[in-house]
């Protein structure tokens, strides 16, 4: 089992920040998932941990080893650190055998101490002392043939990866990765090139194979589906700053700010623009889609000024340690999507009467008696469920609705949110301020 | 805890082989490429006047004064003409058999593609042999056009006409690649808005090539600059042939002959690093790319005219004449007995091997009346003594240099690849494509001067002298082809996944155990495939083998050329011309049967290799059952045979 902690950790190529100031614990027997859209530093993140890529300052330790401190000097070379590492292409050997691929790595491993049982596992006692020691061919053979029973591929040991079809691929690079006993396994998007029906299956058997291994699983991908239903906990990154690190569901029902709202959650969360105060009972008086006037009330009570203090203080203290990435774009906040008809642009400087309101699609309900008016804008049922688009005056609003339910376009309906799942986010930084209720009058 | 490992403190014996290997590469850089060469750059500038008092611009006010600019006006005439002729021909060739619906295309292919087996001096001595005043082509020219010059095939014209054909054999490779990477649908889209086929030709086609005819036309000129072997044998005073003159030359003859062949050689060499410099910069212009997500095949395209239809293929025939010609003429006169090939007679009753296998003598009068016998003067290709020599010393120093560039250049790409983001890593592979500037006659000329002495870096020894001379070569081999095994070997790196490696490295390997058992194996077929085509090259190679002219490094096309100069002279040698054609044919076998092995056994994919791989293990399973071997003797046989 193994923990690790990124502590300060940068990656910059010339003047480009691909991972700036990450601090990142990975608790044992995690189910990790590194989630972000492409290019955001992830994979950076997961090669430096493998040894693969080598940051330019930080600290990474796993398993309270101290692999690389770019201060004490310390880098400790990729084939040393006994990580297993997936990767998206798979990267079988073609010259090699299914066997041959399997076995590949324990004929590197030399330790003393050494030992494998009947079952085939491989037991590490370096403080036994001894010599160091090679597996012998016997042992190898004992090995692969537990993985490769675990990821049952026992059949096509003699086959050529080129002679695999694409999810027997995957397995034998699981079962590559899984015979050396590594004390942490990195993915990288291992299931983006399954067809959609495999990598369903694929999700499942991982998720077993982290129960069965007890390892601890860092899985990149950009697919947000895949990281809330296989991870423990998500590790969202943009633009090579970690914006939020949290359990899924935390990620989804308490997005930190607009971007993590908007980057999880299939259909994505409507935003609306929103103009008001705070009351005096703590809820927020609004105006929101022109013409209608809602009450945003706060789960937990919040204080707009001194919460708007705390945020720029946290803001002031970031942007001192954080330097300017790629034509500075960070400091470009997130452009939160407002979904129109008719793209009007709002050059308007916010200040902080501005909010934005998110509803998820779900809490968007199809009524007769709800407040809002407006008319189907497109419609798409799946049978399981429909997603339906809604026109309310110059802006489209998107409801899912449970069932196979056929709607015409341009059909007048009604709508109202519901739940307590609303979030509040101030418009002059983009973070969130509250999650609720919004209720439209 | 476990006590951190610090990588920046450990110094193993990759290190170690690292220092070791660095200072080779410095000590053969430096010794074999670089104060070789600059001597002979110095060398134009250290003659002394009559008095003895240095005179560092002596050799160039000669050089002005008297008929050697004639020298350089020659190559760059022929250059130029080459440019226009080859790329002539060669966009007719690729056109007709690519792009244009034409009968027969696949023959005609055939018979264009010949100059990639037959080449140099081979082919050089077989148009010869066709076409000079005796030649059978030129009877038959006459008989069609009886005011023909009997000695049209002399010189300039003899030079330009053969080198036209020898040199398309580029523009057969790559310019066919290009013309079949075009997508298709860009063409359709052409005619869909009403584009005429030749305006399609002309405004779609022609662009996507421009980068590829424009690299061939640079390396086209090069080619003519250094043209050595149809110049030298058709009688055509260009530089190359001159500087091999000169340095055989001794200052007892004529003035500063050993410097004004230097001064040559660097002003070819300066001519062609401005030609690499061009090309360079037109390169990293950018070209044009396709945007296509899915290319469609090109569909070749009917000339619609009828009138410009037959003229087509009437022009395509008449190339593949010219092409075919000389192969099927030499291969039926080297099945002909002596007296028919020197009469250029051909006699359907007379077939013989003894152009390949004889070794009879030959019976003459002299002068007197009296019956003589020159033991073994009607000898072939494997019955005589001196061809048979030419040819293992050839077999043998090819293969040497070629296996040596090989294991060079996959060491120095794999380090360039391990270390690309890095200075050194760039200087390595700079340092290896540093023969690329300079002519192939300077880097052979420079050794033939600056090894004809005992040098202290090769333990003292005088590489030029006997036997030694046959080390040069090897070397100059090796060296010429670097450039080229590192574009190719290169390109074979690239293709490597990068995280093939990464895998290994994660899984526990050590570079060398990553090089060995990951990287090697994906890139053999490649690293065969250049040993089979600079084997090919050097095998029948004349330019280098002609600079070093020595008795004991005397190469098959050294033999072949002396063939030529000696037949029949003191009734030696009868069948020369025959057991030349014999050796061309043989020459032609070896060039067809590497070239099959690389492009068509090597070609196979990974996975048709391993289905070969597969029928063969069961075949030999079946074949074990049979004879009642036991499982573990079948399983070794099967070792034993991968």
């Amino acid at each position: 089992m193994a923990r690790i902690e990124l502590t300060h950790v940068t990656k910059r190529w010339g003047g480009f920040y691909a991972v700036d100031d990450l601090d990142l614990l990975i608790e044992d027997n995690a189910f990790v998932t590194l989630l972000g859209p492409s290019g955001c530093g992830k994979t950076t993140t997961l090669r430096m941990i493998a040894g693969l890529e080598t940051p330019t300052t930080g600290k990474i330790t796993i398993d309270g080893v101290t692999v690389f401190d770019s201060d004490a000097g310390i880098n400790v070379p990729a084939n040393k650190r006994r990580v297993g590492f997936l990767f998206q292409n798979y990267a079988l050997w073609p010259n090699m055998t299914v066997f041959q691929n399997i076995a590949f790595g324990l004929s590197n491993i030399k330790e003393p101490g050494l030992s494998v049982t009947p079952e085939g596992e491989i037991v590490r006692n370096p403080d036994a002392g001894g010599t160091p020691r090679k597996l012998t061919k016997e042992e190898i053979k004992s090995i692969v043939a537990r993985v490769s029973a675990i990821v049952k591929i026992q059949p096509f040991m003699d086959r050529y990866p080129g002679e695999l079809s694409g999810g027997q691929q995957q397995r034998v690079a699981i079962a590559r990765t899984l015979a050396p006993g590594p004390k942490v396994l990195f993915m990288d998007e291992p299931l983006s090139n399954l067809d959609a029906k495999l990598r369903l299956e694929m999700r499942s058997e991982l998720q077993r194979l982290h129960l069965s291994t007890g390892s601890t699983f860092v899985y990149v991908t950009h697919d947000q589906m895949e990281a809330m239903t296989l991870a423990t906990k998500i590790c969202l990154i943009s633009n090579g700053v970690l914006q939020q690190y949290d359990a899924p569901l935390t990620v989804y029902n308490r997005p930190s700010n607009t971007f993590v709202a908007d980057f999880v959650g299939n259909p994505a969360i409507n935003f609306m623009n929103a103009r008001g105060s705070q009351q005096a009972d703590g809820s927020f008086s609004l105006r929101l889609l022109e013409n209608y006037d809602a009450v945003f009330t706060p789960a937990e009570p919040v204080q707009t000024e001194s919460w708007y203090a705390q945020a720029e203080k946290e803001i002031a203290e970031f942007d001192a340690k954080v330097r300017p990435a790629e034509k500075t774009n960070k400091d470009v906040p997130f452009n939160y999507p407002i979904a129109m008809v008719n793209d009007v642009p709002d050059s308007r400087e916010p200040d902080r009467e501005d909010w934005v309101v998110g509803v998820r699609p779900e809490f968007v309900h199809i009524c007769e008696d709800g407040p809002i008016e407006g008319e189907v804008f497109s419609a798409m049922p799946t049978g399981m469920e429909t997603t339906v688009r809604i026109r309310v005056g110059n802006f489209l609003l998107t409801s899912v609705v449970f069932g196979g339910i056929t709607y015409r376009i341009g059909e007048k309906i009604r709508i109202r949110f519901t739940g307590s799942g609303a979030t509040l986010f101030s418009r002059v930084n983009g973070r969130l301020v509250a999650t609720g209720t919004v209720e439209v009058k | 805890m476990q006590a951190p490992i610090v990588s920046k403190q450990k110094y193993d014996l990759g290190k170690l082989w690292g220092i070791f290997g660095g200072v080779l590469f410095m000590y053969l850089f430096l010794g074999f490429m670089v104060i070789p060469c600059f001597n002979t750059l110095t060398s134009v500038f250290r003659e002394t006047d009559a008095a003895g008092n240095p005179d560092p611009f002596a050799v160039i006010r000669f050089f002005f004064a008297g008929n050697m600019p004639l020298f350089l006006w020659n190559s760059i005439k022929l250059a130029v003409c080459l440019v226009v002729t080859v790329n002539v021909v060669g966009i007719s060739i690729v056109l007709l058999t690519e792009y244009f619906d034409i009968k027969g295309a696949k023959i005609l292919r055939l018979g264009y593609m010949t100059t990639l087996i037959y080449s140099g001096v081979a082919l050089v001595t077989g148009y010869q042999f066709l076409y000079d005043q005796n030649g059978l082509m030129t009877k038959w020219l006459i008989e069609i056009f009886p005011g023909l010059n009997r000695q049209w095939f002399t010189g300039f014209n003899a030079v330009l006409f053969t080198m036209t054909f020898a040199c398309t054999s580029n523009h057969a490779l790559f310019l066919r690649n290009a013309i079949r990477g075009i997508d298709y649908n860009t063409v359709e889209a052409a005619r869909n808005l009403g584009a005429k086929p030749f305006k399609v030709l002309l405004k779609v086609v022609m662009p996507t090539l421009l980068p590829t005819l424009f690299s061939l036309t640079v390396m086209t000129f090069i080619t003519g600059l250094c043209a050595m072997s149809a110049p030298t044998l058709l009688g055509f005073n260009s530089i190359n042939p001159e500087i091999v003159r000169l340095a055989g030359s001794s200052a007892a003859d004529e003035s500063f002959p050993q410097a004004r062949a230097a001064l040559l050689s660097v002003i070819l060499a300066m001519c062609t690093i401005a030609l690499l410099l061009v090309l360079n910069h037109y390169e990293s212009k950018g070209h044009y790319l396709s945007v296509s997500k899915t290319k469609a095949k090109l569909v070749k395209q009917k000339i619609q005219n009828p009138v410009t239809n037959v003229l087509a293929h009437i022009y395509a025939y008449l190339l593949f004449i010219i092409y075919m010609t000389p192969v099927v003429m030499i291969i039926v006169f080297s099945f002909q007995n002596w007296g028919n090939v020197r009469n250029k007679v051909l006699d359907m009753s007379s077939w013989t091997l003894s152009n390949y296998f004889g070794n009879q003598d030959y019976v003459y009068q002299n002068w007197k009346g009296r019956e003589m016998v020159s033991k073994g003067a009607i000898s072939g290709v494997f019955g005589n003594e001196k061809t048979l020599g030419g040819i293992r010393l050839s077999f043998i120093m090819s293969a040497i240099a070629a296996a040596l560039a090989c294991v060079v250049v996959v060491i120095a790409v794999n380090y360039i690849f391990r270390h690309k983001k890095k200075k050194r890593g760039k200087l390595v592979e700079a340092c290896m494509l540093f023969p690329w500037l300079l002519p192939t006659i300077l880097i052979c000329y420079s050794y033939r001067t600056f090894f004809n002495s005992n040098v202290f870096y090769v333990f003292g020894q005088n590489l030029y002298m006997r036997e030694n001379v046959r080390i040069l070569i090897v070397m100059a081999y090796m060296v010429v082809k670097l450039p080229f095994a590192v574009r190719m070997i290169k390109a074979a790196f690239y293709a490597i996944d990068e995280e093939l490696e990464d895998a290994a490295r994660n899984l526990g390997a050590s570079p060398m155990i990553t090089f060995l058992r990951v990287k090697l194996p994906i890139v053999l077929p490649s690293v065969l495939a250049v040993f089979a085509l600079n084997f090919n090259a050097l095998f029948s190679e004349y330019d280098m083998g002609a600079t070093f002219k020595k008795a004991e490094g005397t190469t098959y096309a050294m033999v072949i050329q002396s063939m030529c100069e000696d037949e029949g002279r003191n009734n030696v040698n009868m069948n020369a011309s025959g057991r030349r054609c014999a050796s061309t044919v043989f020459i032609m076998i070896i060039s067809g049967l590497i070239l099959y092995l690389v492009y068509g056994v090597g070609a196979r994919d990974l996975g048709e290799r391993l289905a070969i791989r597969e029928r063969r293990r069961k075949r030999l399973q079946k074949i074990g059952r049979r004879l009642g071997l036991s499982h573990a003797a079948a399983e070794d046989a099967e070792v034993r045979i991968d």
